[in-house]
């Protein structure tokens, strides 16, 4: 019964697959029809010695770490709160949650026109205060900050809506017999919150993570890569190289290496999980 | 705080308001009676073609404006619009299918016309059929370097599109604070502030520090840049080089023209493009800090917040800024001259037809560029309330009631600009980047190179060294 869709979805995610391979090994043309040359490891050879692409992944991996450990943190800690709460929780989940809502490219309009420099209501915050007086997103090293920000503005609910889930498996009586033998806040939270929410943690970094990785809308709204290629992360560079340069080869090349970073992210994190499971 | 989203809102209502303005009967008498019988216009009646096209203001008055043409030929035409970065991928990919998914195509000369001129009908076919309705008044209507620079590839035969808009840079400045302080700043900088022909880009630059400095309460700045790590900041740099007598490419207003697949050599390592790189290093200095945020649109709209007393932007802001708070406050010049001279970067595009596309739907996309192109709906366009551009045709320009309305008050804003635009078109003073086939990657390096010159992190030596490298890489020079 299940052949037919089976080979469906054979047909389409693995018929592309095999195409980008494949392409990746080729010059490819569009004029008078797709048209393949085979040019050997020439773009794999690129992939590894351009310096442009090297510059690429390390702002990413400074990206990838800055939003998934914010958004880890601050979620969680969200969550803990909202847990703690006796009264009133679901409003204010509801309100937590209203930034996963709004679609990354929103947001990314929305973080341009606030922070302006000409009349932007963060940009006047920042400069009235003292605390910031220059161009935000015109910036090196403040348009990183925030378009930084920005993701973890938007995706921290998330974490801390998973999280919160998860804090309902916590055992009550285990808690409350720590209470009862004088234990504090902080060594419950320690020893008995985390470990039992410690597999809701990890699928929550393996979600963030892989959406970090493949990140693009609000940099491409807000700096498209700039200044100074400062916020110039990997897919930014993937969307130049295939859908500006057409140099569809090389994105494939490109782009194959994201999937295989992707890959062992997602099977580092799947090994933690399966290594946490046998323990428990 | 108001931003350019006027002509967006008024498009959802655009196709009453368009039709008001010229009656369907009556643009059909005037084509009818300038061009050719009404059998060669219904000659693919019953056809229905696909127009692609960025979402600019001559699109947005054309499409108000459709049911006059399918009045006139009994074609149905579908627009597509979008931003240009969009509609580049969707052509090269219906380029790549071998398809016609468009049969009308907005071709940029530098992303569309320069990469796949061999996708487009070479014009000439129709033109010179008798069959088909002659072009209003000829191709030699056309503003000669845009029929040139938005037409044709290489050679001055083939012509693969029309002109369609012409958006050029030039200088906007508020008139009425360059007036009130004139002769403050004539005692202070020891020149005549007033734009003119004579004025050079080391006066604009006086002219930017003394507002900077605070001699003027109404602005913070003197002068503001669409200077973002973005396509923006190559055309603002570029008025600059040309003006300096520097070039991306030997011969560059040639390959500017009519394009070229064999650039040669970047020349960016020029002592002119040196000197016109260290000068705009110097310019942004002075300029408003928000500008290495701003493309053409962040720029316009801080302009019209008052940030700063003068910018080199594109001359169709023009409309949007004659309806804001600023109207009959700024005037409109040809960008300052350089040691070689003033250079104005046009940005203009032709509209053109999918050779991928059936005869029948050529004939029909051919029938829609003649009257898309026409005197009558570029007047239609330059009335219109939902957009419109500005002509690319002289005798537009050259009607009585167009002239009237270059001086204010007038019911054709981007009009107030007409006599600075024709001569910014002149051959001595147009702008042209290199229209060659890898220019989208070019672009890119000297936009990014440039960043990091503004961002302090290269000297212009090195700045031009390093996109010399980049681009000598990418052409194969």
């Amino acid at each position: 019964m299940m052949s037919p869709a089976l080979f469906l979805l054979a047909l389409i995610t693995l018929v592309p697959f095999f195409s980008i391979i494949w392409m990746s090994f080729n010059d490819v043309s569009l004029m008078g029809g797709l048209a393949f040359e085979f040019s050997g490891l020439d773009n794999w050879q690129r992939v590894f010695t351009d310096p442009d692409i090297r510059s690429s992944w390390l702002i990413s991996l400074v990206y990838f770490l800055a939003t998934v450990g914010l958004e880890m943190v601050i979620g969680t800690v969200m969550a803990l709160l909202v847990y703690s709460l006796t009264r009133g929780s679901n409003i204010i989940i509801s309100l937590l949650l209203i930034p996963m809502f709004i679609a990354p490219v929103i947001v990314g309009l929305l973080g341009r026109f606030m922070l302006d420099p000409s009349h932007g209501l963060y940009a006047w915050m920042l400069n009235e205060s003292g605390l910031f007086d220059g161009n935000i997103l015109g910036s090196v090293g403040s348009a990183m900050v925030a378009v930084i920000l920005m993701d973890v503005w938007e995706w921290t609910p998330l974490v801390a809506l998973i999280v919160l889930a998860g804090l309902t498996s916590v055992p009550e009586d285990v808690l409350e017999a720590a209470e009862m033998d004088g234990a504090r806040y902080g060594q419950k939270l320690l020893y008995i919150i985390l470990p039992s929410i410690s597999n809701i943690l990890l699928v929550a970094l393996l979600i963030r993570a892989m959406d970090a990785i493949r990140f693009f809308a609000i940099i491409f709204i807000t700096t498209n890569g700039g200044p100074a290629d400062s916020t110039k992360i990997i897919p930014i560079r993937l969307y130049d190289i295939a859908f500006r340069f057409f140099d569809l080869g090389y994105a494939a090349a490109v782009g194959i290496t994201m999937l295989v970073f992707s890959i062992m992210v997602a099977t580092a994190f799947t090994k933690l999980l399966k290594r946490q499971e046998k323990a428990s | 705080m108001t931003q350019f989203k006027r002509r967006d809102i008024l498009k959802g209502i655009g196709g009453l308001a368009g039709l008001s303005l010229m009656g369907a009967g009556s643009l059909r008498t005037a084509l009818a009676q300038g061009m050719a019988s009404d059998e060669a216009w219904k000659q693919a009646s019953g056809t229905t073609i696909q127009f692609i096209s960025e979402n600019t203001p001559p699109t947005t008055a054309i499409a108000a404006n459709l049911a006059s043409f399918q009045e006139l030929t009994g074609i149905t035409v579908n627009i597509t619009e979008m931003q240009l970065g969009a509609l580049v991928q969707k052509v090269a990919l219906d380029f790549g299918a071998g398809r016609s998914s468009f049969d009308v195509i907005y071709a940029d000369p530098y992303q569309v016309l320069a990469p796949y001129h061999r996708g487009l009908v070479d014009l000439n076919r129709f033109i010179n059929d008798d069959q088909q309705p002659v072009v209003p008044k000829g191709i030699e209507d056309f503003i000669p370097t845009q029929l040139a620079a938005a037409g044709r590839f290489e050679d001055r035969e083939s012509l693969y599109t029309l002109p369609y808009d012409c958006p050029t840079m030039i200088w906007i400045y508020r008139r009425d604070l360059f007036e009130k302080y004139r002769d403050q700043m004539r005692q202070d900088l020891g020149f005549d502030p007033m734009p003119s022909d004579s004025t050079t880009w080391e006066q604009y630059y006086q002219i930017a520090e003394w507002f900077s400095n605070g001699n003027a309460s109404e602005v913070k700045y003197g002068t503001g840049h669409q200077a973002q790590q973005y396509d923006s900041l190559m055309c603002d740099f570029s008025n600059v080089l040309f003006a300096y007598g520097g070039d991306y490419f030997a011969n560059g207003q040639q390959v500017g023209l009519l394009g070229t697949d064999a650039p040669g050599a970047c020349q960016l390592t020029s002592d002119a493009a040196l000197e016109a790189a260290r000068f705009y290093q110097n310019l942004l200095k002075v300029a408003h800090p928000g500008s290495t945020s701003w493309d053409w649109t962040g720029v316009a709209n801080a302009f019209q917040n008052g940030e700063f007393a003068m910018m080199p932007e594109w001359h169709e802001f023009a409309g949007s800024l004659e309806s804001s708070d600023l109207q009959g406050k700024i005037g409109y010049a040809p960008l300052p001259k350089g040691p070689a001279r003033s250079s104005n970067l046009w940005g203009g595009t032709g509209i053109g037809i999918n050779a991928n596309a059936s005869a029948e739907k050529q004939k029909a996309a051919w029938l829609f560029l003649v009257w898309a192109t026409s005197p009558q709906t570029q007047l239609m366009g330059l009335k219109s309330t939902v957009g419109g551009g500005t002509p690319t045709r002289q005798s537009v320009y050259d009607m009585p009631e167009v002239k009237a309305a270059s001086t204010p008050p007038t019911d054709m804003p981007n009009m107030l600009t007409a006599d600075t635009m024709l001569t910014a078109w002149q051959d001595d003073y147009i702008g042209l980047r290199p229209k060659i086939a890898q220019w989208n990657e070019v672009d890119t390096v000297i936009f990014t190179e440039l960043s990091k010159m503004l961002a302090g992190q290269m000297s212009p030596e090195e700045t031009m060294q390093s996109a010399k490298q980049r681009i000598d890489r990418i052409v194969g020079a």
